[in-house]
């Protein structure tokens, strides 16, 4: 059997040098056997999600006044690399609104630039990732479903207003009152 | 060692007792989609001819149609494993060529992203790889398990900074698109405490042990002359005598602030790059100390948030930016034609440089030793093909 | 009687696997099965079994059929026969021979027949290749089994199993003082890769050959298999607690002797699967060289020295 390089030890180093790390490596495996399992017994134990988990996406409402937040601006469109959503303006006198909003979730990648860029924080990512299904169809959401599931679930920290906060450079009025960067919008 | 590719394919059964075997590209122990069709003498392997292409999913051209503020995310789906250092190479691509620079502390999250990456890389290198020398159902699977624990705390450090666990989309050109939440810092800290002491365990179990050296001393030797010639980087290369760090050569993203060690072994094995991959380890937990201590105030990045898709325009002009990834050097050259997208992007995957090395050396060992030898060339698929 | 024992036998191997899961699991820091049964997956042996038995059983087009449908047969026969031989208590088993370890090493050697029939009659490369590496380990690693497993029948005077228990009436002889306890290392060995268990498991190598000659099997002759190696595995376990570890001896009053037996052979079983998931494996010809180079000569020399030393002290020490 082959041994390490150099002078090679003899029988009686080479036997001890075996039953040395025979002994560390099974006793390494029996530390471990004492340790508490990491197992988390999903689903009957869910985890704890941090506050920026990027799960499904889903349009949100206006906490004052109820309405829709969502322009119909198509910027998420646009910007989207696998280009999976695809939105109708309808145009109106105070502000516009989405006259259909489809978002093919089974092709997107969850990068977050949708939520990046939506001036209206209308569009968000949700603490929850599980909408296993048995039919491509149902991953397909239209604008009523995308608001269901904004209404279900909560949501994540990020919004398109927060995070361009946390990257904008600090304009310098905001420099001159002291503001320190190092965590400008402290996760809730 | 030439062997004409085509003469492989044909021998089959016929002539003399070589036999042609097929591994891959379903294979529980390829590393991804990897077909080598070995020729064989009894156990022995006589030529390798490597097939690759299995996972070309056209990064390249994504590239020209995507515009430099989409590109990112994507990029990080070529080496997925080490997902931080791919994005890393494509925008310190766009940022040579646009003269972006990029804020201090933007500089020194860059840092941690890649070390902790490092780190998160090398435990899954250990693991497939003891498990591949081990089998799924024994004592190799015993320390994948392992490996696989302290990755998921990671992992779990990640997810708090931006929310997703394998593909991150950290970067944006100009800087970083996240900031360290509350907290972070001290739970860094004592992750990288607990893996320090997991190391220890691992290298109980695996150093000096006569099992693990027999499959691993004097297996798969790249001599110097031979890296050299082939252009393998990273662990490969330092593992044969040649220092050669990216980081120490041409530092980028505030490297030189850094105090670490380059660790370099002369035997050119499979345990010399196992013995370079293990120290570091240890280096990249010492800089996540250091980025840490010393994490400037300040933005996280010199242009303004995404707003739009075509917000990043560079000048014409042409560059090539290289990092020291986590399997070597991975390089993105970006030919630009002064619009929101590249005229050309190229991508210089680690992987795919470093497997070319495999037909030279797996001739000779037997048919055991050759996912040893993978195993330590450590090559993932999606920089290979893609 | 016998009909008792092989119900009661095939009911113990299901859940020694099920023991074996859970074990290697807190070994690595997490559960076994879980799931079925919650929650500690008692269920999931018969779930197992179950989904073998349901499963369509696929036969290579050009596998040699005859060969190939008999292999996991004549695999498991030879597996299950060796517990006609162990006698659980003073009077209870099936069959104590007078020449009882002869017997239980000339039948659990022929599972090798079954081996290879099943690597040839699989018409695949990789069986056949694997098949070959376990004729030649099982072959190899069988001798110096025999000869760590003659040194308590000659220390005991007999190869009747129950003499050799009574004959561990003091003194147990893994703890007798050199010979035992060496005979005990190489006795657990030699089980290492007669069973082709890591790190001698190259005949398997999940990362290369997938499953060995098991790889063509589905379905029932899958689970026969199966159902053959980890018979086999238990049954020296059996036999080691037999000849080193005292057999049905303990405190307590003699019903209990059984159980005695049965809890020395499962830890014997899970040293062995502690090792198991301890180590990586080693190639075929490192193996090989252990074998011939190292152990034989070992066993052969401990196997003199005993037979002096019980020569010069008298037989039965």
């Amino acid at each position: 059997m082959r041994n390490g390089g150099g002078r090679p030890p003899g029988f009686w180093g080479e036997l001890s040098q075996l039953v040395g790390a025979v002994g560390r490596a099974m006793g390494v495996t029996l530390r471990n056997f004492f340790r508490a399992p990491v197992t988390l017994r999903y689903p009957d134990v869910q985890r704890a999600y941090p506050d920026r988990f990027r799960g499904i996406l889903a349009l949100t409402y206006d906490t004052e006044t109820g309405e829709e937040n969502c322009i119909g601006c198509r910027l998420c469109e646009y910007i989207c690399p696998p280009q999976v959503i695809k939105v109708e303006m309808l145009k109106s006198e105070k502000r516009n609104w989405a006259k259909t909003f489809t978002l093919e979730l089974y092709a997107c990648e969850f990068c977050e630039l949708c939520v990046q860029v939506c001036p209206t924080d209308a569009i968000i990512m949700l603490k929850t990732f599980d909408l296993a299904t048995a039919d491509r169809r149902e991953l397909l959401l239209d604008k009523d479903r995308l608001h269901a599931l904004g209404l279900a679930h909560e949501a994540s920290w990020a919004t398109g207003n927060r995070l361009r906060d946390m990257q904008a450079p600090p304009k310098p009025a905001r420099a001159a009152e002291g503001a320190k960067g190092e965590a400008k919008e402290p996760a809730e | 060692m030439a062997v004409d590719a085509r003469q492989i394919v044909e021998i089959g059964y016929g002539g003399s007792e070589r036999l042609t075997m097929n591994m891959g590209p379903q294979h529980p122990s390829a590393h991804g989609v990897f077909r080598a069709v070995l020729t064989l003498e009894g156990e022995t392997v006589v030529a390798v001819d490597a097939v690759i292409g299995y996972l070309h999913r056209c990064h390249e051209k994504l590239g020209e149609t995507l515009t430099y503020v989409q590109y990112p995310s994507i990029a990080s789906k070529t080496d997925y494993v080490a997902a931080m250092t791919s994005e890393l190479a494509y925008v310190s691509a766009v940022e040579k060529l646009g003269t972006f620079d990029v804020p201090k502390r933007a500089q020194y999250l860059r840092v941690i992203a890649a070390e902790l990456q490092r780190i998160a890389s090398h435990c899954l290198w250990l693991g497939t790889w003891c498990m591949d020398m081990g089998g799924a159902l024994g004592g190799g699977a015993t320390v994948f398990l392992y490996c696989i624990r302290e990755r998921e705390l990671i992992l779990d450090r990640f997810e708090e900074l931006t929310g997703a666990r394998l593909l991150y989309g950290f970067h944006q050109v100009g800087g970083t698109r996240y900031d360290v939440p509350a907290g972070w810092d001290a739970k860094v800290r004592e992750t990288v405490g607990v893996i320090e002491q997991r190391i220890d365990e691992y290298e109980a179990m695996l150093e000096g042990n006569p099992f693990f050296l027999a499959r691993a001393r004097g297996v798969g030797v790249i001599s110097r002359a031979l890296a050299e010639e082939v252009g393998v980087s990273g662990p490969l290369i330092r593992g044969s005598g040649v220092s050669y760090d990216i980081r120490r050569a041409e530092p980028y993203s505030s490297y030189p602030d850094f105090d670490f060690r380059v660790p370099v072994e002369t035997a050119g094995d499979c345990y010399a790059r196992y013995r370079v991959r293990m120290v570091e380890f240890r280096e990249s937990i010492k800089i996540v100390r250091q980025a840490l201590d010393g994490l400037p105030a300040g933005p996280i990045s010199s242009r303004p948030g995404v707003k739009s898709v075509g917000q990043i325009r560079v000048p014409k002009g042409e560059a090539y930016a290289r990092i020291e990834g986590a399997r070597g050097e991975v390089g993105c050259y970006l030919v630009s034609d002064g619009g929101p997208k590249p005229y050309r992007m190229k991508w210089r995957g680690a992987s795919f440089s470093n497997l070319a090395v495999l037909p030279h050396i797996i001739p000779g060992h037997k048919v055991a030793d050759v996912v040893a030898i993978m195993g330590s060339v450590d090559p993932v698929f999606g920089e290979v093909d893609r | 009687m016998a009909f008792i024992v092989l119900n009661a036998i095939l009911g113990l191997v299901a859940y020694v696997t099920l023991l074996e899961r859970k074990f290697a699991a807190r070994m690595q820091s997490r559960i076994g099965p879980y799931y079925v049964g919650r929650p500690h997956g008692w269920l999931q042996p018969i779930a197992d079994a179950l989904k073998l038995m349901l499963k369509e059983d696929v036969v290579p087009t050009a596998a040699d059929r005859g060969v190939y449908n008999l292999a996991p047969i004549v695999f498991l026969v030879p597996c299950i026969l060796i517990y006609a031989t162990i006698p659980f208590a003073p009077d209870l088993g099936v069959a104590d021979l007078n020449i009882g370890v002869l017997f239980f090493l000339a039948v659990s050697s022929l599972e090798i027949v079954g081996l290879f029939m099943g690597g040839w009659g699989s018409n695949n490369k990789y069986a056949l290749l694997s098949a070959m590496r376990a004729v030649n380990q099982i072959i190899s690693y069988d001798l110096p089994f025999i000869f760590a497993a003659l040194v308590p029948v000659l220390l005991a005077g007999s190869l009747q199993m129950s003499t050799i228990v009574a004959a561990q009436q003091g003194l147990w002889f893994v703890a007798y003082p050199v010979f035992g306890q060496l005979a005990f290392v190489a006795f657990v060995v030699a089980t290492l890769a007669a069973e082709n268990r890591v790190p001698f498991d190259i005949l398997e190598a999940e990362s290369e050959l997938v499953a060995g000659f098991r790889v063509e099997y589905s379905g029932m002759k899958f689970a026969l298999i199966q159902l053959g190696e980890y018979a086999h595995m238990l049954g020296t376990s059996f036999l080691g607690a037999l000849l080193f570890l005292g057999g049905w001896l303990g405190p307590g009053p003699a019903w209990l002797g059984p159980l005695w037996f049965l809890l020395k052979a499962v830890l014997v079983f899970l040293l062995v699967t502690w090792v198991r998931w301890s180590f990586v494996r080693i190639r075929v010809d490192q193996i090989l060289a252990i074998s011939w180079k190292v152990l034989l000569p070992a066993s052969i020399l401990l196997l003199f020295a005993t037979g002096l030393w019980v020569a010069t002290r008298g037989a039965g020490a």
